[in-house]
Protein backbone atom coordinates (compact mmCIF):
# COMPACT_ATOMS: atom_id res chain seq x y z
CA UNK A 1 0.00 0.00 0.00
CA UNK A 2 1.63 3.16 -1.54
CA UNK A 3 0.89 5.71 -3.84
CA UNK A 4 -0.21 3.05 -5.66
CA UNK A 5 -3.43 3.39 -4.11
CA UNK A 6 -3.74 6.75 -6.21
CA UNK A 7 -3.60 4.80 -9.74
CA UNK A 8 -7.47 4.17 -10.14
CA UNK A 9 -7.77 7.79 -9.39
CA UNK A 10 -5.10 8.84 -11.96
CA UNK A 11 -6.78 6.56 -14.40
CA UNK A 12 -9.92 8.01 -13.53
CA UNK A 13 -8.57 11.11 -14.15
CA UNK A 14 -7.04 10.64 -17.48
CA UNK A 15 -10.57 8.86 -18.66
CA UNK A 16 -12.46 12.07 -17.51
CA UNK A 17 -9.77 14.32 -19.93
CA UNK A 18 -9.38 12.47 -22.84
CA UNK A 19 -12.79 10.70 -23.17
CA UNK A 20 -14.83 13.50 -24.70
CA UNK A 21 -12.16 14.12 -27.29
CA UNK A 22 -11.46 10.72 -28.23
CA UNK A 23 -15.25 9.76 -28.37
CA UNK A 24 -15.63 12.17 -30.94
CA UNK A 25 -13.99 9.77 -33.19
CA UNK A 26 -16.07 6.81 -32.78
CA UNK A 27 -19.82 5.64 -33.97
CA UNK A 28 -21.70 7.55 -31.49
CA UNK A 29 -23.43 4.28 -30.41
CA UNK A 30 -20.11 3.09 -29.49
CA UNK A 31 -19.40 6.96 -28.20
CA UNK A 32 -22.11 6.49 -25.42
CA UNK A 33 -21.53 3.24 -24.11
CA UNK A 34 -18.22 3.66 -23.50
CA UNK A 35 -18.64 7.35 -22.20
CA UNK A 36 -21.68 6.27 -19.67
CA UNK A 37 -19.68 3.07 -18.66
CA UNK A 38 -16.40 4.76 -18.32
CA UNK A 39 -17.76 7.21 -16.14
CA UNK A 40 -19.32 4.88 -14.14
CA UNK A 41 -16.21 2.82 -14.02
CA UNK A 42 -14.00 5.98 -13.76
CA UNK A 43 -16.51 7.28 -10.41
CA UNK A 44 -15.89 3.37 -8.97
CA UNK A 45 -12.15 3.69 -8.96
CA UNK A 46 -11.72 7.13 -7.54
CA UNK A 47 -14.02 6.84 -4.77
CA UNK A 48 -12.61 3.36 -3.97
CA UNK A 49 -8.96 5.13 -4.16
CA UNK A 50 -10.18 7.90 -1.80
CA UNK A 51 -12.05 5.25 0.61
CA UNK A 52 -9.23 2.99 0.93
CA UNK A 53 -7.01 5.87 1.83
CA UNK A 54 -9.47 7.22 4.39
CA UNK A 55 -10.60 4.29 5.93
CA UNK A 56 -6.98 3.17 6.11
CA UNK A 57 -6.22 6.20 8.27
CA UNK A 58 -9.09 6.27 10.28
CA UNK A 59 -8.77 2.97 11.41
CA UNK A 60 -5.51 3.24 12.54
CA UNK A 61 -7.42 5.00 15.50
CA UNK A 62 -6.94 3.25 18.90
CA UNK A 63 -10.35 2.40 20.17
CA UNK A 64 -11.51 1.57 16.53
CA UNK A 65 -8.81 -1.05 16.24
CA UNK A 66 -9.33 -2.24 19.49
CA UNK A 67 -12.89 -2.81 19.36
CA UNK A 68 -12.19 -4.63 15.47
CA UNK A 69 -9.60 -6.70 16.23
CA UNK A 70 -6.39 -5.44 13.88
CA UNK A 71 -3.20 -3.93 14.88
CA UNK A 72 -3.01 -0.35 14.20
CA UNK A 73 0.33 -0.58 14.40
CA UNK A 74 0.16 -3.02 10.98
CA UNK A 75 -1.67 -0.50 9.14
CA UNK A 76 0.28 2.46 10.19
CA UNK A 77 3.30 0.66 8.78
CA UNK A 78 1.66 -0.56 5.68
CA UNK A 79 -0.38 2.04 4.69
CA UNK A 80 2.19 5.11 4.35
CA UNK A 81 -0.13 7.87 3.48
CA UNK A 82 0.80 11.50 4.43
CA UNK A 83 -1.64 12.60 7.29
CA UNK A 84 -2.68 15.81 5.47
CA UNK A 85 -3.69 13.81 2.09
CA UNK A 86 -5.36 10.83 4.49
CA UNK A 87 -7.66 13.22 6.16
CA UNK A 88 -8.50 15.35 2.60
CA UNK A 89 -9.09 11.40 1.55
CA UNK A 90 -11.77 11.55 4.37
CA UNK A 91 -13.50 14.77 3.72
CA UNK A 92 -13.45 13.96 0.43
CA UNK A 93 -14.95 10.75 0.69
CA UNK A 94 -18.09 12.16 2.95
CA UNK A 95 -18.74 15.01 0.64
CA UNK A 96 -18.90 13.24 -2.30
CA UNK A 97 -20.91 10.52 -1.13
CA UNK A 98 -23.62 13.36 0.23
CA UNK A 99 -23.07 15.02 -3.21
CA UNK A 100 -23.63 11.83 -5.24
CA UNK A 101 -26.54 10.55 -2.76
CA UNK A 102 -28.35 14.20 -3.65
CA UNK A 103 -27.45 13.65 -7.45
CA UNK A 104 -29.18 9.92 -7.59
CA UNK A 105 -32.15 11.10 -5.68
CA UNK A 106 -32.59 14.33 -7.73
CA UNK A 107 -32.51 12.12 -11.22
CA UNK A 108 -34.60 9.13 -9.67
CA UNK A 109 -37.15 12.11 -9.30
CA UNK A 110 -36.77 13.59 -12.32
CA UNK A 111 -37.05 10.02 -14.35
CA UNK A 112 -40.39 9.04 -12.11
CA UNK A 113 -42.08 12.58 -12.74
CA UNK A 114 -41.26 11.94 -16.74
CA UNK A 115 -42.65 8.44 -17.00
CA UNK A 116 -45.79 10.02 -14.99
CA UNK A 117 -45.98 12.69 -17.65
CA UNK A 118 -45.73 9.92 -20.57
CA UNK A 119 -48.45 7.91 -18.91
CA UNK A 120 -50.47 11.44 -18.33
CA UNK A 121 -49.78 12.67 -22.03
CA UNK A 122 -53.33 11.86 -24.34
CA UNK A 123 -53.11 8.69 -26.08
CA UNK A 124 -55.46 8.89 -29.30
CA UNK A 125 -52.19 9.09 -31.52
CA UNK A 126 -50.12 6.79 -29.99
CA UNK A 127 -46.60 7.17 -29.61
CA UNK A 128 -46.98 10.74 -30.81
CA UNK A 129 -48.55 13.78 -29.30
CA UNK A 130 -49.22 17.28 -30.96
CA UNK A 131 -49.24 20.44 -29.10
CA UNK A 132 -50.75 23.02 -31.21
CA UNK A 133 -47.82 25.45 -30.35
CA UNK A 134 -46.43 27.78 -33.17
CA UNK A 135 -42.71 26.81 -31.23
CA UNK A 136 -40.57 24.42 -33.27
CA UNK A 137 -39.78 21.88 -30.82
CA UNK A 138 -39.78 18.09 -30.38
CA UNK A 139 -38.80 16.09 -27.45
CA UNK A 140 -38.73 12.55 -26.57
CA UNK A 141 -40.53 11.61 -23.12
CA UNK A 142 -39.27 8.34 -21.44
CA UNK A 143 -41.81 6.67 -19.79
CA UNK A 144 -43.94 2.87 -20.98
CA UNK A 145 -44.04 3.39 -23.05
CA UNK A 146 -42.33 6.46 -24.01
CA UNK A 147 -43.56 9.46 -25.94
CA UNK A 148 -43.23 11.64 -28.51
CA UNK A 149 -43.86 15.25 -28.27
CA UNK A 150 -44.23 17.70 -30.93
CA UNK A 151 -44.99 20.91 -31.41
CA UNK A 152 -47.59 21.76 -34.48
CA UNK A 153 -45.28 24.65 -35.65
CA UNK A 154 -42.69 22.21 -36.21
CA UNK A 155 -44.66 19.69 -38.21
CA UNK A 156 -45.69 22.74 -40.43
CA UNK A 157 -42.03 23.97 -41.25
CA UNK A 158 -40.84 20.38 -42.08
CA UNK A 159 -41.53 18.37 -45.22
CA UNK A 160 -42.76 15.11 -45.10
CA UNK A 161 -39.06 13.47 -45.05
CA UNK A 162 -38.01 15.90 -42.55
CA UNK A 163 -41.06 14.80 -40.54
CA UNK A 164 -40.09 11.39 -40.24
CA UNK A 165 -36.12 11.94 -39.38
CA UNK A 166 -37.67 13.99 -36.72
CA UNK A 167 -39.60 11.40 -35.93
CA UNK A 168 -37.58 8.53 -36.58
CA UNK A 169 -34.66 11.16 -34.03
CA UNK A 170 -36.77 10.40 -31.01
CA UNK A 171 -37.74 7.20 -31.38
CA UNK A 172 -34.06 6.28 -31.11
CA UNK A 173 -34.27 8.04 -28.05
CA UNK A 174 -36.61 5.77 -26.73
CA UNK A 175 -35.65 2.59 -28.18
CA UNK A 176 -32.15 2.95 -26.63
CA UNK A 177 -32.92 4.48 -23.34
CA UNK A 178 -30.78 7.31 -23.43
CA UNK A 179 -32.06 9.02 -20.73
CA UNK A 180 -30.47 6.42 -18.76
CA UNK A 181 -27.00 6.89 -20.31
CA UNK A 182 -27.43 10.30 -19.48
CA UNK A 183 -28.79 9.70 -16.00
CA UNK A 184 -25.70 6.87 -15.01
CA UNK A 185 -23.18 9.71 -16.54
CA UNK A 186 -24.58 12.64 -14.34
CA UNK A 187 -24.68 10.60 -11.08
CA UNK A 188 -21.62 9.70 -11.99
CA UNK A 189 -20.11 13.22 -11.89
CA UNK A 190 -21.88 13.70 -9.01
CA UNK A 191 -19.14 11.15 -7.61
CA UNK A 192 -16.13 12.21 -9.45
CA UNK A 193 -16.14 15.90 -10.49
CA UNK A 194 -13.42 15.37 -12.88
CA UNK A 195 -15.77 13.94 -14.64
CA UNK A 196 -17.58 17.13 -15.40
CA UNK A 197 -17.02 17.04 -18.82
CA UNK A 198 -18.58 13.70 -19.44
CA UNK A 199 -22.50 14.44 -19.17
CA UNK A 200 -22.62 17.02 -22.05
CA UNK A 201 -20.26 14.30 -24.11
CA UNK A 202 -22.97 11.91 -23.85
CA UNK A 203 -25.89 14.20 -24.62
CA UNK A 204 -23.91 15.12 -27.54
CA UNK A 205 -23.10 11.44 -28.56
CA UNK A 206 -26.85 10.14 -27.69
CA UNK A 207 -27.57 13.20 -30.21
CA UNK A 208 -25.71 11.81 -33.23
CA UNK A 209 -26.73 8.31 -31.90
CA UNK A 210 -30.40 9.15 -32.59
CA UNK A 211 -29.52 11.37 -36.11
CA UNK A 212 -27.33 8.25 -37.50
CA UNK A 213 -30.33 6.00 -36.60
CA UNK A 214 -33.29 8.87 -37.83
CA UNK A 215 -30.14 8.42 -41.56
CA UNK A 216 -31.53 4.97 -41.83
CA UNK A 217 -34.95 5.87 -42.34
CA UNK A 218 -33.89 8.71 -45.28
CA UNK A 219 -30.62 10.54 -46.60
CA UNK A 220 -28.04 11.96 -44.49
CA UNK A 221 -28.89 15.57 -45.84
CA UNK A 222 -32.75 15.18 -45.05
CA UNK A 223 -31.85 15.03 -41.10
CA UNK A 224 -29.72 18.00 -41.47
CA UNK A 225 -32.00 19.79 -43.25
CA UNK A 226 -34.85 18.39 -40.35
CA UNK A 227 -32.11 20.28 -37.69
CA UNK A 228 -31.95 23.10 -39.50
CA UNK A 229 -35.20 24.17 -40.15
CA UNK A 230 -35.89 22.95 -36.61
CA UNK A 231 -33.34 25.13 -35.26
CA UNK A 232 -34.05 28.65 -37.44
CA UNK A 233 -37.15 28.75 -35.60
CA UNK A 234 -35.79 28.87 -32.10
CA UNK A 235 -37.42 31.46 -30.21
CA UNK A 236 -36.06 31.96 -27.22
CA UNK A 237 -38.70 33.46 -25.09
CA UNK A 238 -41.26 30.73 -26.69
CA UNK A 239 -42.99 28.46 -24.48
CA UNK A 240 -40.70 25.24 -24.98
CA UNK A 241 -38.01 26.26 -24.99
CA UNK A 242 -37.69 28.24 -22.22
CA UNK A 243 -34.52 30.20 -20.56
CA UNK A 244 -33.08 27.87 -18.58
CA UNK A 245 -33.41 24.83 -20.52
CA UNK A 246 -31.72 26.39 -23.34
CA UNK A 247 -28.92 27.39 -20.80
CA UNK A 248 -28.89 24.58 -19.23
CA UNK A 249 -26.90 22.11 -21.47
CA UNK A 250 -24.50 22.57 -24.86
CA UNK A 251 -25.48 19.82 -26.96
CA UNK A 252 -24.01 21.27 -30.27
CA UNK A 253 -26.57 21.72 -33.41
CA UNK A 254 -23.51 22.80 -35.61
CA UNK A 255 -21.50 20.12 -35.05
CA UNK A 256 -24.12 17.27 -35.74
CA UNK A 257 -25.60 18.56 -39.00
CA UNK A 258 -21.52 18.70 -39.94
CA UNK A 259 -21.28 14.96 -39.20
CA UNK A 260 -24.66 14.50 -41.19
CA UNK A 261 -23.29 16.22 -44.20
CA UNK A 262 -20.60 13.79 -43.90
CA UNK A 263 -20.75 10.29 -44.89
CA UNK A 264 -20.36 8.30 -41.87
CA UNK A 265 -16.50 7.91 -41.16
CA UNK A 266 -14.81 4.69 -40.95
CA UNK A 267 -14.09 3.21 -37.23
CA UNK A 268 -11.15 4.68 -35.49
CA UNK A 269 -9.52 1.46 -34.02
CA UNK A 270 -6.89 3.59 -32.31
CA UNK A 271 -9.48 5.62 -30.63
CA UNK A 272 -11.57 2.82 -29.48
CA UNK A 273 -8.25 1.28 -28.08
CA UNK A 274 -7.25 3.89 -26.34
CA UNK A 275 -10.47 3.85 -24.50
CA UNK A 276 -10.87 0.72 -23.94
CA UNK A 277 -6.95 0.38 -22.75
CA UNK A 278 -7.71 3.25 -19.74
CA UNK A 279 -11.12 1.40 -18.61
CA UNK A 280 -8.80 -1.91 -18.78
CA UNK A 281 -6.56 -0.08 -16.55
CA UNK A 282 -8.91 1.92 -14.17
CA UNK A 283 -11.01 -1.49 -13.59
CA UNK A 284 -7.78 -3.32 -12.91
CA UNK A 285 -5.86 -0.65 -10.07
CA UNK A 286 -9.08 -0.61 -8.33
CA UNK A 287 -9.56 -4.40 -8.07
CA UNK A 288 -5.91 -4.07 -6.95
CA UNK A 289 -5.95 -1.27 -4.67
CA UNK A 290 -9.01 -3.31 -2.89
CA UNK A 291 -7.57 -6.14 -3.05
CA UNK A 292 -4.44 -4.86 -1.99
CA UNK A 293 -6.58 -2.93 1.12
CA UNK A 294 -8.30 -6.62 2.25
CA UNK A 295 -5.03 -8.02 2.41
CA UNK A 296 -3.55 -5.36 4.55
CA UNK A 297 -6.57 -5.90 7.18
CA UNK A 298 -5.80 -9.65 7.11
CA UNK A 299 -2.55 -8.87 7.99
CA UNK A 300 -3.65 -6.37 10.28
CA UNK A 301 -5.92 -8.92 11.58
CA UNK A 302 -3.68 -11.83 12.21
CA UNK A 303 -0.73 -9.25 14.08
CA UNK A 304 -3.91 -8.55 16.58
CA UNK A 305 -3.84 -12.07 17.23
CA UNK A 306 -0.18 -12.38 17.59
CA UNK A 307 -0.65 -9.76 20.30
CA UNK A 308 0.52 -6.32 18.22
CA UNK A 309 -1.73 -3.20 19.01
CA UNK B 1 -47.16 -5.43 -38.17
CA UNK B 2 -44.20 -4.03 -40.46
CA UNK B 3 -44.64 -2.54 -43.52
CA UNK B 4 -41.70 -1.87 -45.84
CA UNK B 5 -39.23 -2.11 -43.11
CA UNK B 6 -41.08 0.67 -40.82
CA UNK B 7 -43.27 -0.33 -37.93
CA UNK B 8 -47.09 0.25 -37.86
CA UNK B 9 -46.95 2.71 -35.17
CA UNK B 10 -43.93 5.09 -37.05
CA UNK B 11 -46.68 5.07 -39.62
CA UNK B 12 -49.36 6.12 -37.39
CA UNK B 13 -47.09 9.07 -36.30
CA UNK B 14 -46.36 9.92 -39.66
CA UNK B 15 -50.07 10.20 -40.98
CA UNK B 16 -50.99 12.33 -38.11
CA UNK B 17 -47.87 14.13 -38.23
CA UNK B 18 -49.02 14.91 -42.00
CA UNK B 19 -52.49 15.81 -40.77
CA UNK B 20 -50.98 18.42 -38.24
CA UNK B 21 -48.51 20.15 -41.01
CA UNK B 22 -51.71 20.51 -43.51
CA UNK B 23 -53.70 22.72 -41.88
CA UNK B 24 -56.55 21.94 -44.06
CA UNK B 25 -58.85 18.59 -44.06
CA UNK B 26 -56.85 16.14 -46.75
CA UNK B 27 -58.10 12.98 -48.26
CA UNK B 28 -56.55 9.46 -47.78
CA UNK B 29 -55.03 10.40 -51.69
CA UNK B 30 -53.72 13.59 -50.15
CA UNK B 31 -52.04 12.10 -47.25
CA UNK B 32 -50.48 9.56 -49.73
CA UNK B 33 -49.36 11.75 -52.01
CA UNK B 34 -47.78 13.90 -49.07
CA UNK B 35 -45.83 10.60 -47.97
CA UNK B 36 -44.83 9.93 -50.81
CA UNK B 37 -44.48 7.18 -53.33
CA UNK B 38 -43.16 4.19 -51.49
CA UNK B 39 -46.51 4.15 -49.00
CA UNK B 40 -49.56 2.21 -51.10
CA UNK B 41 -53.29 4.44 -50.89
CA UNK B 42 -54.78 1.21 -49.10
CA UNK B 43 -52.26 1.42 -46.13
CA UNK B 44 -52.97 4.97 -45.54
CA UNK B 45 -56.79 4.58 -45.73
CA UNK B 46 -56.35 2.05 -43.04
CA UNK B 47 -53.87 3.72 -40.91
CA UNK B 48 -56.50 7.00 -41.04
CA UNK B 49 -59.48 4.40 -40.14
CA UNK B 50 -57.32 3.26 -37.34
CA UNK B 51 -56.99 6.85 -35.92
CA UNK B 52 -60.36 7.92 -36.85
CA UNK B 53 -61.62 4.94 -34.13
CA UNK B 54 -59.00 5.77 -31.75
CA UNK B 55 -60.42 9.23 -31.92
CA UNK B 56 -57.06 11.05 -33.03
CA UNK B 57 -58.82 12.49 -35.87
CA UNK B 58 -62.06 13.75 -37.51
CA UNK B 59 -64.00 12.18 -40.30
CA UNK B 60 -66.10 14.03 -42.30
CA UNK B 61 -67.67 13.08 -46.06
CA UNK B 62 -66.94 15.89 -48.41
CA UNK B 63 -68.19 15.03 -51.93
CA UNK B 64 -67.00 11.48 -52.76
CA UNK B 65 -64.38 11.32 -50.35
CA UNK B 66 -63.99 11.04 -46.48
CA UNK B 67 -61.50 14.41 -45.50
CA UNK B 68 -59.57 13.95 -41.92
CA UNK B 69 -58.65 16.51 -39.74
CA UNK B 70 -56.09 15.97 -36.50
CA UNK B 71 -58.57 16.18 -32.86
CA UNK B 72 -56.95 18.97 -30.79
CA UNK B 73 -55.50 16.94 -27.53
CA UNK B 74 -56.61 18.05 -24.28
CA UNK B 75 -53.19 18.61 -23.95
CA UNK B 76 -53.28 21.56 -21.51
CA UNK B 77 -52.31 19.84 -18.26
CA UNK B 78 -49.94 17.70 -19.78
CA UNK B 79 -48.35 20.58 -21.19
CA UNK B 80 -48.24 22.50 -18.04
CA UNK B 81 -46.69 19.59 -16.43
CA UNK B 82 -43.57 19.70 -19.11
CA UNK B 83 -43.47 22.99 -19.12
CA UNK B 84 -42.86 22.93 -15.58
CA UNK B 85 -40.37 19.79 -15.73
CA UNK B 86 -38.44 21.83 -18.15
CA UNK B 87 -38.65 24.83 -16.48
CA UNK B 88 -36.83 23.57 -13.73
CA UNK B 89 -33.77 22.46 -15.51
CA UNK B 90 -31.49 20.82 -14.02
CA UNK B 91 -32.45 17.03 -13.74
CA UNK B 92 -35.77 17.81 -14.88
CA UNK B 93 -35.04 19.37 -18.05
CA UNK B 94 -32.25 16.56 -19.39
CA UNK B 95 -34.47 13.82 -19.23
CA UNK B 96 -36.77 15.12 -21.68
CA UNK B 97 -34.35 14.80 -24.65
CA UNK B 98 -34.83 17.67 -27.35
CA UNK B 99 -34.75 16.88 -31.03
CA UNK B 100 -32.36 20.10 -30.62
CA UNK B 101 -30.06 18.97 -27.60
CA UNK B 102 -30.16 22.40 -27.23
CA UNK B 103 -28.88 26.02 -28.68
CA UNK B 104 -26.03 27.90 -27.26
CA UNK B 105 -25.27 31.09 -28.82
CA UNK B 106 -22.09 29.98 -31.01
CA UNK B 107 -24.52 26.70 -32.02
CA UNK B 108 -27.07 29.95 -33.42
CA UNK B 109 -24.64 32.34 -35.52
CA UNK B 110 -22.84 28.90 -37.04
CA UNK B 111 -26.62 27.81 -37.92
CA UNK B 112 -27.49 31.48 -39.60
CA UNK B 113 -24.09 30.34 -41.61
CA UNK B 114 -25.39 27.53 -42.51
CA UNK B 115 -28.64 28.19 -43.71
CA UNK B 116 -27.07 30.97 -46.24
CA UNK B 117 -24.51 28.67 -47.23
CA UNK B 118 -26.43 26.22 -50.50
CA UNK B 119 -25.22 22.91 -48.83
CA UNK B 120 -24.16 19.94 -51.41
CA UNK B 121 -27.21 17.61 -52.62
CA UNK B 122 -26.18 14.39 -53.56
Amino acid sequence: MGVWVFLPLLCAGLFAVSAPALSRQLPPAAATWLLSIGSLLAAVGSTVSLTVVGFIFVAQNRQLAQSGHWSGQTLRHGGTIWTPVAVLAVVAVIALAARTALAGWRRVAALRQAYQLAAALPASGGELVVLDLPDRQALAVPGRPGRIVVSAGLLRALDAGQRRAMLAHERSHLRHRHHLHQSITGIAAAANPLLHHLPAAVGLACERWADEDAAQTCRRDTVADALTRAAAGQNRSSFLAGGTVLAAADTEVAARIGALRRPSPPVSRWHLAVLFSLLAATALATFAAAHDTEHLFELAQSAYLHGYH
Amino acid sequence: MVSKGRAAGSLESEVLATLWAAERPLTAGDVAVALGSDLAYNTVQTILVRLHGKGAVHRELAGRAHTYTPVLDDAGLAAQRMRAMLDRGGDHAAVLTHFLGSLTPEDESVLVDLLRRPHRKT
